[in-house]
């Protein structure tokens, strides 16, 4: 038993937790955990545990410290090589180190495919099967029901009209070589070349959305931060237009942190107030700032309130400091009151994504502020593809079709015969008909000859 | 129950399937007796007097590296040779070659006659004699018996045959040939799922009465690519072929009297091929097509018959014979055989194992028109593969499969026992997964080691055979280490394609450029290389280069898919056994009776949940 591809899952249950393990499995378990901790030489002993820094190999960026285990095939589970990620626990931060691997050429794993390949390579006996069996059933049920919901929804009917216009340019190349006797229209290499061009583009574009899709699916998570008596209860209460949290002049009045969904745009966005960052010896108090920084990290958002009223101190530039690695924007509170004039807020706020002056009191720039904590997660106004892709095997079929397809154009460009072009592009085909239901040799038969006539 | 004579396989029908059965098994050493109607025509082209075409003209280089006849009869008969495609990748081109339809039939008869262990007789087999589940011989209608363990259908047409001309229908095989009816109503009785399927021919014009100058010539091959690689080269007189058009007028005539068509009056049933539609299917499927190509066909070098190619019709005679007259350049043409569809019974593919065995009766095989088929070259595989199994079968030997990465024979089968047929199946280039790895000309470097060993190949071919291997290897070795070097004179003339970048290269990279010629190639050879190979060598083994990397890439990408196929699924096995199957697809699973996981997956309708139950299911039993 050889396979050949590594794949990846998240093997703790979804939703926040402790710790999140994530699974990989296959040959290039080890050489992907080496990009993940960006060391080439990374030699972890099997069966001990290594702490790492996990970095995102384009910027270098820290994301998490992570407890690896490597198992050496084949004493693993599936008999493969396996490297088990315990990270921290935030489903955002699980979510993203998965992307990041799906990046690194390893595939998401098929329901049950984990225990597929423990059974192919005979690390598993009959009762456990049975038992892993109905745990399959359960898991392609949902995924049934995902399907359905798929169906009747957005992501086939537009998939729907790419996947047509793939499968003429096949047709018509399949065509060409099938039926060479044939008196067929001949092919335009530029015309072809740019449809195929379209087709990557869209198929892009879509994929492009998932971070989005995600996001509208679980809500964006906005957390308040800021030292205390800044107002940033005050700031929840003006996003929630309610009064939802006490609010008092005494610093320190939230203790705990509140959340809150509410909706913008139509997005659904929870939004989490937070005890004030400071170090404090009330019992009750410290708690409350040990969730902040949990919420923190759990945060698609922050927003760090300041106060413009009063000079910046050492605990503004704690708060901004705490979320350097966050993506953040500043509201500027009390703006109905007189600046003060030494803040040169530009100075601290080295890396904000945006600068929005309220105030929670009169309401001044809170729309501005509505605006700015979707703006990050927008998705471009120039190409809306209408639907967003909100499951990761769906983001990754739609990259891996994506590259099959620039593939096929290479080739094409490279002046080759049909038979190479269409390698690619049955690949495209085959990674979007696991989205959308496959297209047999059969249907693309029945296409050809309904096109053209062919036959002497 | 009383016997005339004894053999040990028995193959009914002398076409393309029945003749490469009863000489297979015969050569395997097996006494082997081919029954059939005419004696005479042994070996007929019923339809177009072709062989091969694209993926056609692979089946038949496959039956060749088998060990098979049909590629060395063409190779000998052969008129008009012409290598397909060839402005494409090596996977995509394939030999087809027009035969002198006589000549091939009496090239046929010649090889059976001389081999050994065969034995001919004729006549017509009207009922199968059948015990215990297991074949016991045939009744022929002159009252003989003849006994055998195992007997080969190769009906083509014959089953039931119906001739349709304009209104007009007789029961026929072939035009002039009986059908055959008992045997049809034997197999029915024994509980075969029959279907009805539907084909169709041209007319035969007289080709004094052409006027040739009205037509472009289409010429042949100046060197001939052969199908048989024992073949050193074709000796035939080769001739030229005419294309011509139809027009408007002759649509429109046939839009007219589509009331004559027994197609399209409905009083024809069984389902006839797409892709060799009649010229009233053309017309009316395409209608704003103002022309369709036409082939003038010369049927031999002693004969003025040609078969007008393109002009598959059944309207009535008369008709035909009008219509033909509207051609430009057919102004004056007569028609000496006109045109007819007929519709025959097929036996649902799907109740065969993959050594093409039915489920229901042992030592009964079915090959060629009878499994839903259509084509010389899709018969004569199965004729083949039969022949094969029927021979190890009674010689207590286990059978023999092909699989569909290795040769278009195993797709073509696979594609029968696991998908059945709503239509003439027909093999294409797209239906292989692997098409890049099936080349035509490497088809005795993929099959031909089975072929000795089933004891198919003699001494000299597997000689010939051994001593290319070994030039190949040697050459490939030339190709991997010879350098360019900077000094070399050729280097400095090909120095616009590497830029600036002098570095020296081998000739395998150099090979990979674009528009770099084989010939190109050959003269840089060493000389002790050039001198032992030919051009078509050099061109196989670069084709290798070419496709090494997408070959080694697609084996990866289906190998997640293909890699649980090989799990056998025992003949015994209760499908209802399995817990959280839904009835509907238990019952998918026991109408196809998958023999392995990857018969299975291919049946169609099922959910992938089904199929992943499946899989964990067999292999916690294989565990």
């Amino acid at each position: 038993m050889h396979s050949t591809d590594t794949i990846v899952a998240l093997s703790t249950p979804p939703g926040r937790s402790g710790i999140g393990v994530i699974r990989l499995s296959g040959k290039g378990a080890l050489d992907i955990t080496r990009s993940l901790v960006r060391d080439e030489d990374f030699n972890p002993e099997p069966n001990h545990v290594t702490l790492k820094k996990i970095r995102d190999p384009e910027n270098d960026e820290a994301i998490d410290q992570s407890l690896i285990t490597y198992f050496k095939a084949p004493h693993s589970f599936t008999g493969e090589d396996v490297i088990e990620l315990s990270c921290h626990g935030s489903p955002v931060l699980l979510r993203q180190i998965v992307d990041l691997i799906l990046r690194l050429d390893a595939r998401a794993a098929d329901p049950g495919e984990f225990t597929l390949r423990a059974l192919a390579n005979g690390r598993m006996n009959l009762s456990q099967a049975e038992a892993v069996r109905d745990l399959i059933n359960a898991q392609t049920h949902a995924a049934a029901r995902q399907a359905v919901r798929q169906l009747g929804g957005e992501l086939s009917s537009r998939l729907q009209p790419i996947k047509d216009s793939l499968l003429e340019i096949i047709v018509r190349l399949e065509s060409s070589l099938e039926f060479v006797e044939d008196d067929l229209p001949s092919i335009e290499t530029s015309h072809i070349s740019s449809k195929i061009s379209n087709i990557a583009d869209y198929v892009m574009n879509l994929a492009a959305t998932f971070r989005a899709g995600r996001l509208l699916r679980e809500g964006i998570k906005v957390t308040l931060v800021g030292r205390p008596n800044v107002g940033k209860s005050s700031v929840f209460n003006g996003l929630l237009s309610s009064d939802r949290a006490i609010v008092t002049d005494i610093p320190g009045t939230t203790r705990d942190s509140l959340s809150e969904l509410i909706s913008l745009e139509g997005v659904p966005v929870l939004l989490t107030d937070t005890a004030g960052i400071r170090s404090s010896d009330d019992k009750v108090e410290s708690l409350g700032v040990e969730r902040t920084r949990r919420a923190m990290a759990d945060a698609d958002l922050v927003i760090v309130v300041l106060d413009s009223s009063e000079p910046f101190n050492a605990e503004d530039n704690e708060a901004l400091d705490s979320v350097a690695d966050n993506l953040h924007l500043i509201a500027h509170n009390k703006s109905d009151l007189l600046f003060f004039e030494n803040n040169n807020i530009s100075e601290i706020a080295h890396c904000a994504r945006a600068i929005i002056n309220v105030s929670a009191k009169t309401g001044a720039g809170l729309d501005a502020l509505r605006e700015a904590i979707l703006e990050p997660f927008a998705i471009s106004d120039i190409y809306d593809p209408g639907v967003l892709i909100t499951n990761a095997r769906h983001f990754d079929l739609l990259q891996r079709t994506h590259n099959e397809l620039i593939t096929s154009n290479e080739v094409l460009d490279e002046g080759r015969s049909e038979e190479l072009i269409l390698v690619g592009l049955h690949n495209a085909l085959r990674f979007l008909g696991e989205i959308t239901g496959e297209t047999t040799t059969e249907d693309i038969l029945s296409q050809i000859f309904s096109t053209f006539c062919i036959g002497k | 129950m009383s016997f005339d004579e004894k053999f040990d396989v028995i193959v009914i029908g002398g076409g393309h399937a029945g003749c490469e059965a009863a000489s297979a098994a015969a050569r395997m050493g097996v006494q082997a007796a081919l029954v059939t109607l005419n004696l005479d025509l042994i070996g007929q082209m019923s339809c177009n007097p072709a062989i091969g075409g694209i993926a056609k003209g692979h089946l038949v280089r496959e039956i060749d590296a088998l060990g098979g006849i049909m590629g060395r009869v063409i190779d000998r008969t052969g008129i008009q040779f012409r290598l397909l495609n060839r402005s494409r990748g090596p996977a995509v081109q394939s030999p087809r070659a027009q035969a002198d339809r006589s000549l091939y039939r009496t090239e046929m008869r010649r090889a059976l006659e001389a081999t050994p262990n065969l034995h001919l007789r004729q006549g017509m087999v009207i009922d199968l004699i059948v015990k215990d589940k297991k074949i016991r011989g045939v009744e022929l209608q002159d009252s003989r018996r003849l006994r055998s363990d195992a007997v080969i259908i190769a009906t083509g047409t014959f089953l039931n045959g119906l001739i349709h001309t304009g209104k007009r229908t007789y029961t026929a095989g072939r035009a002039g040939e009986p059908a055959s009816i008992e045997l049809a109503q034997s197999l029915k009785g024994l509980g075969f799922n029959v279907g009805r399927l539907k084909t169709g021919t041209p007319p035969r014009l007289d080709g004094r009465t052409i006027d040739w100058d009205s037509f472009e010539p289409q010429l042949p091959d100046e060197t001939p690519v052969p199908f048989s690689f024992s073949t050193d080269r074709i000796e035939q007189d080769q001739i030229t072929c005419y294309i011509g058009y139809t027009n408007h007028a002759i649509h429109q005539a046939i839009r007219n009297n589509l009331h004559e068509s027994p197609l399209y009056s409905g009083k024809i049933k069984g389902i006839g091929p797409r892709y060799c539609p009649s010229i009233e299917d053309k017309v009316v499927k395409f209608a704003d097509k103002n022309r369709h190509q036409l082939f003038l066909e010369p049927e031999g070098h002693h004969t003025h018959e040609v078969y007008l190619n393109g002009f598959s019709t059944s309207l009535p005679s008369g008709l035909q014979q009008e219509l033909v007259n509207m051609i430009p350049g057919l102004e004056e043409a007569c028609i000496i055989r006109p045109g007819y569809a007929i519709e025959y019974d097929y036996i649902d593919p799907r109740e065969l194992n993959p050594y093409l065995e039915t489920a229901k009766i042992k030592g009964l095989f079915h090959a060629g028109q009878i499994n839903g088929t259509t084509g010389y070259e899709e018969a004569g595989c199965q004729g083949l593969l039969a022949g094969i199994n029927a021979a190890l079968s009674v010689s207590g030997r286990s059978g023999f499969r092909l699989r569909r990465e290795e040769s278009y024979i195993g797709v073509l089968v696979d594609d029968l026992i696991t998908q059945g047929v709503d239509e003439p199946y027909r093999i294409f280039t797209s239906r292989a997964e692997f098409r890049l790895a099936l080349r035509h000309d490497n088809a005795d470097e993929r099959l031909e080691n089975y072929g000795r060993s089933l004891g198919l190949i003699g001494d000299c071919d597997w000689e010939r055979f051994n001593s290319k291997r070994d030039r190949i290897s040697r050459l490939k070795y030339a190709l991997e280490n010879t350098r360019l070097k900077l000094s070399d004179a050729q280097f400095h003339s090909l120095s616009f394609l590497f830029g600036s970048s002098l570095t020296p290269i081998t000739l395998s990279q150099l090979a990979l450029r674009p528009n770099i010629s084989s010939d190109f190639i050959f003269d840089l050879l060493p000389s002790n290389i050039r001198t032992e190979i030919n051009l078509i060598e050099l061109e196989s083994a670069l084709a290798d280069l070419l496709y090494k990397g997408y070959i080694d890439s697609l084996r990866n990408n289906l190998h997640r898919v293909y890699q649980h196929d090989s799990l056998k699924i025992p003949s015994d096995f209760n499908f209802r056994s399995v817990s959280g199957l839904s009835h509907e697809m238990v019952e998918r699973f026991e109408r196809a009776n998958p023999r392995t996981f990857g018969e299975a997956r291919r049946i169609p309708g099922l959910t992938s949940a089904s199929l992943s139950t499946l899989l964990v299911f067999l292999n916690s039993q294989q565990a």
